[in-house]
């Protein structure tokens, strides 16, 4: 991809994030949103996005792979990893090479290694006192992420979390802890979808999440309602 | 509240809070049967009768295991009700040692309904009545609708007093999420019920939740619609 192209892209993925704001939204299709950008316009093999839970644990909400492996390591990251220090020290945390030091993190280490995955960066997803959770940029490569990648995900991370916490103004009632509450209680219904539809069509966990997350972008409805109406049987693919 | 019999008896199961052992009596409240009883045998739960109206309809049930033959036993087997609304005029089914057993008990009409959860067998209820009587159609279709919720209530209560082994980490819960969209396609049932029955499965097996939702999503596991439980023969 040349340069222009690639900042193109760059210019409308954040003016399609903000036309999500402005339209008003679903936290977790703005999240999927932004960890599809990451995906396809840095340089990185997969990307992930982990909120604080109603427990004060981290927790997987969005990532380019429904792989369960994928999801798995993430999940180990939470309890002991890269984004867990992220989310406490509210800096980027960058390892440019896990192969270097895998006693630090040893499942987590162990799980990204065994998925051919070399390098991974957290990036907090904070505005001034509060951060809500960590974006995560997987890479397959050993090497630090160049600099202009890394601003351009943090500034990506930034719209999305100004965003979240905006629309919590806008609408007093609910917490910002609700609200994030409820984006993570979507994904139970968003996993059961997926079973839905790989026993239905007979494919893969992977497979069946990529069929719905299509139907909700070429329908413009939200993933959740999609799930709803799927687990519910009044859709069928 | 409703005056409806059958509403009645419908709210009292729904609100009965674990008194397993009332559950029978809703049925004689809105069915024309002298006494009723519930029993878990089958696959699933070890066979006990778990609640009688009355010292017959206790005796009824516990006849039919200790014979291994009886109207309770065949509404499981073929997934549907035993109608024998008059004894003295013969009857279609062959259960000599049963019928034998009960001839001084002063029964004129015996009826037996499956419990049944998916493809789990749970039990049956068994009811009776001292004259011949006969159960309208209507009547079958509500003792049906009230044999699930009984259904549901003695596998809730089964699981929930066991101690299966906890499912803490996000992780497995996701994998049992997907599992459960699995099942509710298999089954055509709820989410409730997909977890139920994945839950059932586990505790029948003595395995974790996760084991078995990894297992039903690599296909190794697969629950199969049976036909839901009809109108029963007499």
């Amino acid at each position: 991809m040349n340069e222009t192209m690639r900042l193109e892209q760059l210019f409308d993925a954040f003016a399609t994030l903000a036309d999500t704001l402005v339209a008003g939204y679903d936290v977790l299709d703005l999240l999927q949103l932004l960890v599809e950008n990451c995906r396809d316009l840095l340089d990185v093999d997969s990307a992930g996005i982990l909120l604080e839970n109603a427990a004060g644990r981290l927790e997987v909400v969005a990532s380019t792979s429904e792989a369960n492996t994928l999801v798995e390591m993430m999940q180990l990251d939470a309890d002991a990893g890269p984004c867990l220090e992220c989310f406490h020290t509210r800096a980027i945390v960058s390892v440019p090479d896990i192969d270097v030091d895998p006693s630090r993190w040893p499942d987590f280490c162990a799980t990204a290694l065994a998925q051919g995955i070399h390098s991974v960066y957290a990036i907090p997803l904070r505005l001034r006192e509060t951060t809500i959770g960590t974006l995560n940029l997987m890479r397959n490569d050993r090497g630090e992420l160049n600099q202009r990648d890394i601003r351009a995900a943090q500034a990506l991370a930034d719209v999305a979390t100004i965003g979240i916490l905006q629309e919590r103004t806008v609408r007093d009632a609910s917490t910002l802890r609700d609200q994030l509450q409820h984006a993570l209680s979507s994904r139970i219904i968003i996993e059961q979808a997926k079973g839905v539809v790989a026993e239905t069509a007979n494919v893969s966990i992977e497979a069946a999440f990529a069929l719905i997350r299509e139907h909700a972008r070429s329908n413009q409805t939200a993933l959740r309602l999609v799930a709803q109406q799927l687990v519910t049987r009044d859709l069928r693919f | 509240m409703s005056n409806d019999p059958f509403q009645v008896a419908s709210d009292a199961l729904t609100h009965s809070a674990g008194q397993i052992s009332d559950l029978a009596r809703p049925f004689v409240r809105f069915l024309p049967v002298s006494g009723a009883s519930i029993s878990t045998f089958g696959s699933f739960l070890g066979a006990e009768t778990i609640s009688a109206t009355d010292a017959r309809a206790g005796r009824v049930d516990e006849l039919q295991f200790d014979l291994g033959e009886g109207p309770c036993w065949d509404a499981v087997l073929n997934r549907r009700p035993v109608l024998e609304p008059d004894l003295s005029a013969g009857i279609s089914a062959s259960w000599p040692a049963f019928l034998e057993a009960i001839q001084h008990e002063g029964i004129g009409a015996i009826f037996a309904f499956p419990l049944l959860f998916g493809p789990l067998e749970i039990g049956a209820v068994d009811l009776y009545s001292v004259a011949p009587v006969s159960l309208s159609v209507e009547q079958q279709r509500q003792t049906l609708a009230l044999s699930a919720i009984v259904s549901r209530i003695l596998l809730r209560n089964a699981i929930t007093n066991d101690d299966t082994p906890g499912e803490t980490t996000t992780f497995s819960r996701r994998l049992i999420h997907q599992a459960t969209g699995m099942v509710l396609a298999q089954l055509g049932t709820t989410p409730e019920d997909a977890h139920l029955i994945i839950r059932a499965r586990a505790y029948a097996e003595n395995r974790s939740m996760l084991d078995v939702a990894q297992d039903i999503i690599e296909r190794r596991i697969r629950f199969t619609a049976l036909p839901e439980s009809g109108e029963g023969t007499s």
